[in-house]
């Protein structure tokens, strides 16, 4: 495995935090603003995430963040404002931009791989090419053990990292998360935390993840956005500039612990508010 | 598979004893009375009877059978596709498919003998009865299955930009599977009542006729010996479409079926 080295050996390319401006914007998103039928979602979303860039965004139940990564993947429509991936205005679902939901949303009746290759079955990809893609990722989630089971032979833990693979198959340069672990035991959880950030030092792709979890969206992120209440804004944006790689006994240092009373208190005021 | 081979020899092992303690109680019971045959003969009378005139109840059975299982398959087929229109047309959808939902309450076996008017006394009434009377669960059982796939599948589908073609191969035809094999299920004893009501109102052969007849010359165990090969044929059916379904729908346990009724 050199897997470790050669994160490591990345994680000296990449440029710290303060020295990422300039880098090349690969989402924008514009003045979005959402109203259903009569409720308004979101008022004013405005953010901008560089390549390679691990962005959170935090906030209440029910504020838009659901919304707000599904307007991102094309699946909703904006009411107003815009999105940009890649430089190109967001109409629809497009091939560089993979997500992952809440719940791992496997096909029963396909085995680990199958699932995986689906993307690559729906895109037209070459599948000799990709299935060797599926493998090294499959191998780097740790689960290619199980790569012939199906989906109810498997644990939650092992269900979402199959969903993981299946959304970075296709090599999309953004990935959006919603959620991904909140279905899982405090444990797993964080074990599937310092997975995800192994895989993406590795992969390096631009992820934007939506959580509730505090510690979570500062542990991972380089940057994390906080939306308020309904309708939705961004009232706060923190840059984490805690090394990487990171691991989970950080979240016993001092400054990251600062961090997370710092985005408590934003939320609590957006509560009060 | 020895262990599995010896869990189903095992899961037979109930129902056979209780099968045979039954059958044995009735012997007993017919020999304690001494009842008289043209009521309730023997079990053993009865295979008696099998084994004596096997030829004659095959010569009946099987044009039952093949009528059953034509009518079925008809009923399958035609099911299926008008389950994909239901699924893709809006109009059907809102228009037809609730009227099937509720022809499902007319009972179908009644109006075998206008079938007899339209159609004749020959093998098209049977066959048309049993395709009718399997139809609906099957077109009902297939349309579920086909638009009753996760909300959350089909907007993971359309992140891949799946194409309706795509979605309609790879996910809502092996979602509807488990559907369309609880529906067959339904679907196939469904066949065999219409056949046999049919056969019951006109016929000049087919096990149904052979019922009737024996009926009305009073002989009782000929009677029950063509109802008790009509019962093994019809399990030996069932049992196919059972073994076919854990076979295409290794994935899960059989879905619950809705609708039926004739
Ligand atoms: N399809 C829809 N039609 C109408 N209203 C919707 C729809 N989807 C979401 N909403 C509403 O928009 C608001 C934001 O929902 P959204 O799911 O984006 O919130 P969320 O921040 O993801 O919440 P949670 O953290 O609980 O997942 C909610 O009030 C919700 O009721
Ligand atoms: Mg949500």
């Amino acid at each position: 495995m050199t897997s470790l080295a050669a994160s490591r050996a990345m994680d000296m390319d990449v440029p710290a935090p303060d020295q990422e401006r300039g880098r090349v914007s690969v989402l924008r998103v514009a003045s979005v603003r959402k109203v259903y039928d009569q409720l308004e979602a979101i008022r004013e979303v405005t953010l901008d995430v560089v390549d390679g860039e691990f962005v959170s965004v935090l906030g209440p139940s029910g504020c838009g963040k659901s919304t707000l990564l599904m307007m991102i993947a094309g699946l909703v429509d904006v009411t107003g404002g815009g999105i940009v991936i890649n430089g190109t205005p967001v109409n629809g679902p497009r091939r560089e931009v993979g997500v992952v939901f809440q719940s791992p949303v496997l096909l029963p009746w396909r085995t680990v791989l199958q699932n995986v290759m689906f993307p690559v079955e729906l895109l037209r990809l070459p599948q000799a090419e990709y299935k060797a893609r599926a493998l090294d990722l499959l191998r780097m989630a740790k689960i290619d053990d199980f790569v012939d089971m199906l989906p109810r032979q498997l644990s939650g833990g092992m269900r979402q990292r199959t969903a993981i693979c299946r959304a970075l198959v296709h090599n999309p340069s953004i990935l959006l998360m919603d959620e991904p672990f909140s279905a899982l035991d405090a444990i797993t959880r964080d074990e599937m935390a310092i997975e995800l950030l192994r895989i993406w030092q590795v992969n390096r792709k631009t992820v934007l993840f939506v959580t509730h979890s505090i510690r979570e969206a500062v542990l991972l992120s380089d940057r994390v956005l906080v939306m308020g209440r309904r309708p939705a804004t961004i009232i706060e944006e923190l840059r984490v500039d805690i090394p990487r790689p990171r691991h989970i006994g950080m979240t016993e240092d001092e400054s990251f612990n600062r961090m997370v009373r710092h985005l408590r208190r934003a939320i609590e005021t957006s509560h009060a508010g | 598979m020895p262990a599995n081979l010896s869990k189903h020899i095992a899961a037979a092992f109930w129902p056979t004893l209780f099968t045979v303690l039954g059958l044995m109680a009735w012997e007993a019971a017919v020999h304690v009375t001494g009842m008289r045959s043209i009521i309730l003969p023997p079990p053993s009378e009865i295979f008696a009877v099998i084994v004596a005139r096997y030829d004659l109840l095959l010569a009946h059975l099987w044009p039952s059978i093949y009528l059953t299982v034509l009518g079925f398959l008809l009923a399958v087929v035609g099911g299926i596709l008008v389950a994909i229109v239901i699924t893709y047309s809006e109009i059907i959808r809102r228009g037809f498919y609730p009227v099937i939902v509720v022809s499902q309450v007319i009972p179908k076996i009644a109006i075998a003998p206008l079938f007899v008017v339209w159609f004749g006394t020959g093998t098209m009434s049977s066959l048309l009865l049993a395709f009718l009377i399997s139809f609906f669960p099957m077109t009902i059982n297939a349309a579920m299955g086909f638009q009753s796939v996760d909300e959350d599948i089909q907007r993971m589908a359309r992140t891949f930009m799946g194409t309706r073609w795509q979605i309609f191969w790879k996910i809502r035809m092996p979602n509807a599977l488990p559907y369309i094999f609880a529906g067959m299920k339904i679907s196939i004893t469904l066949a065999i009542i219409g056949v046999i009501v049919a056969e019951f109102v006109a016929s000049q052969e087919g096990i149904g006729y052979l019922i009737k007849l024996a009926g009305g010359l009073l002989d009782t165990p000929l009677m029950m010996a063509a109802i008790t090969v009509l019962s093994i044929a019809g399990l030996a059916l069932y049992w196919i479409i059972a073994v076919a379904e854990s076979r295409a729908v290794y994935w899960q346990a059989p879905a619950e079926a809705v609708g039926g009724g004739g």
